[in-house]
């Protein structure tokens, strides 16, 4: 049974429909029109517990009114969502303890406390005992550093502590379902990679995680499954890697030869592959089409002609297929 | 989750008041650990009660009395009504950062976690001019009390009276400060013009007024149960059972206040969509 589920749903806005200008305003004072705008339209989605999910789209397409939707903050205008079998809305206290938030452009720090005093007041809240509350503080030092800043006032944290502290007044409760909208935004490439080694930690040790972010590399290392939006509908939903398998279909090979490349004349030689010189004289750039020739041929086929003193595949990009996804490229 | 209460769809009175409370209290400890702005503000609450004082002192240099009021019942309108304002920077300061909040998506956090909206909106900062505005109130209350020749008699209608003010400024000044769930501004105008009328009007005897602002003050925006009413009973201008609509105004105030900040987070719409 899904731990979350989402049927059909749309949350529309009312926004003022007035022209640009002081004379615009003026005219919207006197004749109010309103426009409907569609944030999100009609969306399913179920995710079953332990699952970790990445729901990923350009700015725009709706992805935090969809977390928002799934938290409670929002009511839909259409369809359900049940969480643990709970309208999230409607049953907004009873959801709270099972489930943990973090906006990453906002923080839940009580501004003018110390973060001990923040995560002591979230302790009360959910009626964590002493005894869990201090075993989770203990995991959380040691994987997100928290005793560096714990006595620091929340208004003196620098972003990244910032949102250590954060996912920890998120965690502090142990919630079963863990929803994190942009957690890495802003922050640098170490604390990024301290925060996304806690989160797969926290996948496995079976918690649902459902993340949105705009770096695909939170989405490669944290999640199994992608759920692309766009426009505020769902444009893929599947596992990654058959995401990848499904749309890369153009892999590459880059081969460094004994000599310079001369790169015209392997494309005459070898007319089936894509040829580009690589980034040395001696570097060559092979693409090919994966459906058309698998790795072992085109490998066999090289060494054996050319050679070369070394060779890489490289991996393929997520990245590439959602820029390509965004842009209407692919269908799904 | 074993480690939770037993919490379905509320939160039980006693967990939210000590959560309420938990808050407040952390916020004080922190006050004292970083005291930094402290005095400033405890001292501007205090300047502006002075000056109240100040002003009554000259007042009654000229004139023996108001409608028949003296100058130490006039000290303890002004101290009861210094006591609420003072009670509301401390207890429920937080209130007038609803508008902020809305416009900017603050709320959102709220509603995620198991406790009430409105407690956590309230509990979220103290004013630090509260402490300034009650230790002055408090002594002008004091001093018009003695003053006034008032018998120990009636010191727990007094402090009945301070608790039923602070009950009603906090509740009153929130429930206007919700309105701006609907009108989307970051100024509590409604709450600030409710202040305009009590700083002008409730430091004076009802008796001055015409009797549109006696209607609107007792019962359209009730804030002469703030402090008129109880110092008028006490000091003996009104009869005595003006003073049950003191405790019935704090009931209303504070089911009105829950009531507008349920309705206003049913039309809260966050931020950023």
């Amino acid at each position: 049974m899904p731990i979350l589920e989402a049927r059909s749903l749309t949350k529309t806005f009312r926004r003022p429909d007035k022209a640009p200008g002081f004379k615009g305003a003026l005219k919207h004072l006197a004749q109010r029109r309103y426009k409907t705008y569609t944030a999100v339209d009609a969306i399913d989605l179920a995710i079953e517990p332990g699952e970790s999910v990445a729901y990923v789209g350009p700015n725009g397409a709706g992805k935090s009114t969809t977390v928002k939707l799934l938290t409670g903050i929002l009511r839909p205008s259409e369809g359900t969502v049940r969480v643990m079998g709970r309208d999230p809305h409607t049953e907004r206290i009873a959801n709270a303890h099972d489930i943990g938030v973090l906006f990453g452009q906002r923080t839940q720090l009580w501004w003018d406390l110390p973060v001990e005093e923040s995560l002591k007041l979230l302790k009360h809240m959910y009626g964590v005992s002493d005894a869990d509350y201090k075993a989770r503080i203990a995991k959380f030092d040691e994987l997100l550093d928290l005793g560096e800043f714990m006595p620091s006032l929340a208004r003196t944290l620098s972003l990244g502590q910032r949102m250590r502290a954060d996912l920890a007044c998120a965690l502090i409760h142990a919630p079963k379902m863990v929803y994190l909208d942009e957690p890495t935004i802003g922050l640098d490439i170490s604390v990024k990679d301290r925060l996304r080694a806690f989160l797969r930690e926290l996948v496995d040790e079976g918690t649902t995680l459902l993340l949105t972010s705009h770096d695909l590399a939170d989405i490669e290392e944290v999640c199994e499954r992608i759920v692309v939006i766009d426009k505020g509908t769902v444009a893929y939903d599947g596992p990654i890697q058959q995401l990848k398998a499904h749309y890369i279909t153009t892999k590459a090979v880059n081969l460094i030869l004994e000599g310079p490349a001369d790169v015209p004349a392997l494309a005459e030689k070898f007319p089936e592959y894509g040829w580009a010189a690589g980034e040395a004289p001696s570097e060559v750039v092979v693409t090919y089409e994966s459906n058309r020739f698998t790795t072992a041929e085109v490998l066999g086929g090289l060494t054996a002609q050319l050679a070369p003193r070394d060779l890489s595949l490289s991996e393929p990009s997520i990245e590439d297929v959602i820029r390509r996804l965004y842009a209407g490229e692919l269908t799904r | 989750m074993a480690d939770t209460l037993p919490l379905k769809h509320s939160v039980p009175v006693r967990h939210a008041l000590a959560m309420y409370w938990r808050a407040l209290a952390a916020q004080v400890r922190s006050i004292i650990e970083y005291p930094a702005d402290l005095w400033v503000m405890a001292s501007a609450g205090a300047v502006w009660n002075l000056l109240q004082f100040a002003f009554l002192a000259v007042l009654f240099s000229t004139v023996p009395d108001v409608e028949g009021w003296g100058f130490h019942e006039m000290l303890l309108l002004s101290g009861l009504l210094s006591i609420a304002g003072g009670a509301n920077a401390l207890l429920f300061d937080g209130a007038w950062s609803t508008g902020q909040m809305v416009i900017k998506g603050d709320i959102d956090y709220r509603l995620t976690r198991p406790a009430p909206v409105v407690l956590q909106v309230g509990s979220s900062h103290i004013g630090l001019q509260s402490f300034g505005e009650l230790l002055l109130g408090f002594a002008m209350f004091v001093y018009g009390w003695i003053g006034a020749g008032l018998g120990p008699a009636w010191i727990p209608v007094g402090l009945f009276a301070i608790a039923c003010a602070a009950v009603i400024q906090c509740g009153l000044v929130t429930a206007l400060c919700a309105v701006n769930f609907w009108i989307k501004s970051p100024m509590s105008m409604f709450a600030f013009l409710m202040i305009d009328l009590q700083g002008g009007a409730m430091k004076l005897p009802l008796g001055v007024f015409p009797a549109a602002v006696r209607v609107i003050s007792l019962f359209i925006v009730p804030v002469a149960f703030v402090n008129v009413v109880p110092v008028a009973v006490i000091a003996g201008h009104m009869s005595a059972w003006w003073l049950i609509g003191t405790p019935v105004t704090a009931l209303f105030a504070v089911v009105l206040a829950a009531g507008v900040y349920r309705l206003g987070l049913r039309a809260y719409d966050s931020a950023g969509h």
